[in-house]
C-alpha cells in the first residue's frame, strides 16, 4: 500500500502542471533562446551527426569542450547533466565489464572512451538546443523547415490537454480503487500489491479510451470550424504565421563562430 | 459502395481524430510509465517499458497508419519534449521503428474479434519494434567504434547485452503490457469506440497493405543514407590513418580539411531534406486520399 501511495503522490496533477511549465518556459532569458530556431537546427544538424564519423580523439575532445561551454551558457540544470553522464558512464562501464568477460583486455578501454565522448557530444548538443527553445519556438521552427502543421498543432495540444488527461486518469484510477478490493497479503516481494496496481493502471485505460475518443472528435470539430485544416495545407497561411521568424545578426555570428571553431579544430589536430 | 474491394476510406477529419486520440492516449501512458519505478531481480530488469497495448489496440481498431504515427508522435511530445528530454535525431529512429512496428501489427489483423489474430499481431508488433531498436543500438556501437572486430571482446559483449534486453523486453513487457491487455481490450472496444468518432467499425474486407508506408522514396532514401554511412566508414579507415596522414595533407593541400567538413555538412543537409520530404510525402498522401 505504501508503495502505491508514494506513486500517487508523485502523480498529483498540480505537480505535473508546475513541472511542465517550468521545463517549458523556465529559461527564456538565455542567449540560445534569443536565436532563431533555424540557426539552432543547422547547428544541431552538424554536431548531432558528424561526431559519429570522426575517430580522432583530439577533435572529439575539442568538440566536447565546446559543448560543455554551450551547455554552461544554456543554463542546463546540473541534475540533468549528472543523470546524463552517469547514464553514459554506466553504459560504457557495463560494456567494458562484459567485454572483459569475453576475453577483452585494457585495450578495449580506449575505443569505449572515444565512443562515450562521441555520445556525450551528441547528447549535449541536443540538450543545449532543445532545452533552450520554448514550445512556441520549437513548433514554429519545425513548421518552418517543412514539418507538417499537425506536428506543431500536437505540441500545443499536448501542453493544453495533458493536465486534463492526467486528472481524468487519476479519477478513473481512484474510482477503480474505491470499488475494487486490494489484496490482503502483500505476497512475496510485494508481488500481489504490485500486480494489483499494475492491473488497475492498465484497466483504467478502458474508460479513458472511450472518453478520449469523444474528446478527439470535439477537438477536430473545433479545428474545422476554425479552418485549421485549410491552414495546414496552404503555404500562404504558413507564411503569414511564420513572419516573425527572422535570422538576425547574432544568428549569423553564432554560426560563423561555431564554424570557425570547428575548422580550427580540424586544421590544428589534423 | 459500388466496389466492396475498395479500401475503407476515411475523411481527412476522421484521420485527424484517430491521430489525436492515439497521440494523447499514448502520450499520457508514456508519462505514467516514466513515473512507475523499475524492479530488478539480479540483472533482469522488470520495468514497464511502455504501455504498447494502447497503440496496438488503436492500430487494430482504426486505420493503422494514422494511429501508429499519432502514437509515435505522442511519445515524442509527451514523453520527451514536455519532460525536457528531447533527443533530436535519436528520436527519429525511435519514431520510425515504432510507427513501422505498430503499423505492421495493425495490418496483420483482419478480424478484430478473433483473439488469436489479435494476440499474434500484438506479439509481432513488439518483436519488430524491439528487434529494430536492438539492431540500431548494435549499429551505433559498430559505427561509433573504429574497427570493432579488432577490439577484443567488444563485439560479443554488445551483441550479448542487446540480445538479453531484447528477450527481456519481449518476454516481460511484451506479454504483460502488450499481449494480455490488447487481447482483453480489442474485442471489448470493437464496435463501441468507432461510433464515437463517427465511423463504422472495420470489417473483414478492409485491408491495408505495407505498400502505403514503404514507398520507393523511403527505400531509396534508406539505401542512400546507408551508402553514405559506409562511405564514411571507408574514408575513415583508409585515409584518416595516422601513418601517412602527413603525406596526405601535403599531397592534397589544406583544402582537404574543408572538403571533409563540407561533406559532413552535406550529409547533414541531405538528412534534413530527406526528413522533410518524408513528412511532406505523408501530408501529400493525406490530401490525395481524402
Amino acid at each position: 500500500m505504501e508503495y502505491g501511495r508514494k506513486w500517487m503522490d508523485k502523480l498529483s496533477v498540480e505537480q505535473v502542471k508546475i513541472e511542465l511549465l517550468h521545463t517549458a518556459y523556465g529559461n527564456s532569458d538565455i542567449f540560445f533562446a534569443k536565436l532563431d530556431p533555424r540557426t539552432l537546427f543547422i547547428w544541431y544538424s552538424y554536431f548531432g551527426i558528424t561526431p559519429w564519423f570522426l575517430h580522432n580523439e583530439y577533435i572529439l575532445l575539442g568538440m566536447l569542450l565546446f559543448m560543455l561551454v554551450t551547455t554552461y551558457f544554456a543554463k542546463i540544470s546540473p541534475l540533468i547533466m549528472l543523470i546524463l553522464s552517469l547514464g553514459l558512464l554506466g553504459q560504457g562501464g557495463s560494456l567494458l565489464i562484459i567485454a572483459l568477460f569475453f576475453g577483452g583486455n585494457w585495450a578495449t578501454l580506449m575505443p569505449l572512451f572515444i565512443l562515450t565522448v562521441k555520445l556525450m557530444v551528441i547528447s549535449l548538443a541536443s540538450i543545449t538546443v532543445f532545452c533552450s527553445m520554448n514550445p512556441t519556438q520549437l513548433s514554429n521552427g519545425l513548421l518552418k523547415i517543412g514539418v507538417p502543421g499537425q506536428v506543431s498543432f500536437s505540441i500545443a495540444y499536448g501542453y493544453r490537454m495533458l493536465p486534463t488527461l492526467v486528472e481524468e486518469y487519476h479519477h478513473v484510477f481512484q474510482s477503480f480503487r474505491l470499488r475494487g478490493k486490494a489484496p490482503e497479503k502483500r505476497g512475496f516481494l510485494y508481488i500481489r500489491t504490485i500486480s494489483y496496481f499494475v492491473k488497475l493502471a492498465v484497466m483504467s485505460f478502458y474508460p479513458l479510451l472511450l472518453s478520449t475518443a469523444k474528446r478527439a472528435r470535439t477537438t477536430v470539430e473545433a479545428l474545422e470550424t476554425k479552418g485549421s485544416m485549410y491552414g495546414f495545407n496552404h503555404p500562404e497561411v504558413k507564411k503569414l504565421k511564420l513572419k516573425t521568424l527572422k535570422m538576425k545578426k547574432r544568428d549569423y555570428l553564432f554560426l560563423i563562430a561555431s564554424f570557425l571553431y570547428v575548422v580550427l579544430l580540424f586544421v590544428y589536430f589534423y | 459502395m459500388s466496389n466492396l474491394e475498395n479500401r475503407f476510406i476515411l475523411t481527412q477529419s476522421q484521420k485527424m481524430m484517430v491521430f489525436i486520440l492515439s497521440m494523447s492516449l499514448y502520450g499520457l501512458s508514456n508519462m505514467i510509465t516514466e513515473l512507475v519505478p523499475e524492479f530488478y531481480i539480479g540483472p533482469i530488469e522488470l520495468s514497464v517499458e511502455y504501455f504498447a497495448f494502447i497503440p496496438l489496440t488503436l492500430c487494430i481498431l482504426f486505420h493503422p497508419l494514422y494511429a501508429a504515427i499519432g502514437a509515435s508522435l505522442g511519445e515524442v511530445i509527451f514523453g520527451e519534449i514536455m519532460l525536457g528530454q528531447f533527443g533530436g535525431f535519436g528520436e527519429l529512429e525511435k519514431f520510425i521503428a515504432f510507427s513501422l512496428a505498430m503499423y505492421v501489427a495493425g495490418t496483420l489483423v483482419r478480424d478484430p474479434k478473433n483473439k488469436l489474430q489479435v494476440g499474434i499481431a500484438a506479439m509481432v508488433g513488439i518483436i519488430i519494434h524491439q528487434a529494430i531498436s536492438a539492431i540500431v543500438d548494435i549499429l551505433k556501437v559498430w559505427v561509433g567504434v573504429e574497427e570493432l572486430e579488432a577490439v577484443p571482446g567488444l563485439a560479443e559483449s554488445i551483441v550479448a547485452i542487446e540480445g538479453f534486453y531484447f528477450l527481456n523486453d519481449v518476454l516481460f513487457s511484451g506479454i504483460l503490457f502488450a499481449l494480455l491487455p490488447t487481447v482483453y481490450l480489442v474485442p471489448r472496444l470493437y464496435g463501441k469506440i468507432e461510433p464515437l468518432l463517427g465511423m463504422k467499425p472495420r470489417t473483414r474486407d478492409d485491408r491495408y497493405s505495407l505498400k502505403e508506408i514503404v514507398g520507393p522514396r523511403l527505400i531509396v532514401g534508406g539505401i542512400l543514407l546507408a551508402a553514405f554511412a559506409f562511405l564514411f566508414e571507408f574514408l575513415s579507415e583508409t585515409e584518416f590513418n595516422w601513418e601517412w596522414e602527413a603525406d596526405f595533407v601535403e599531397m592534397f593541400g589544406d583544402w582537404f580539411v574543408f572538403i571533409s567538413i563540407g561533406v559532413a555538412a552535406f550529409i547533414a543537409i541531405i538528412t534534413l531534406v530527406v526528413l522533410s520530404n518524408r513528412k511532406k510525402n505523408n501530408t501529400q498522401k493525406d490530401e490525395k486520399v481524402s
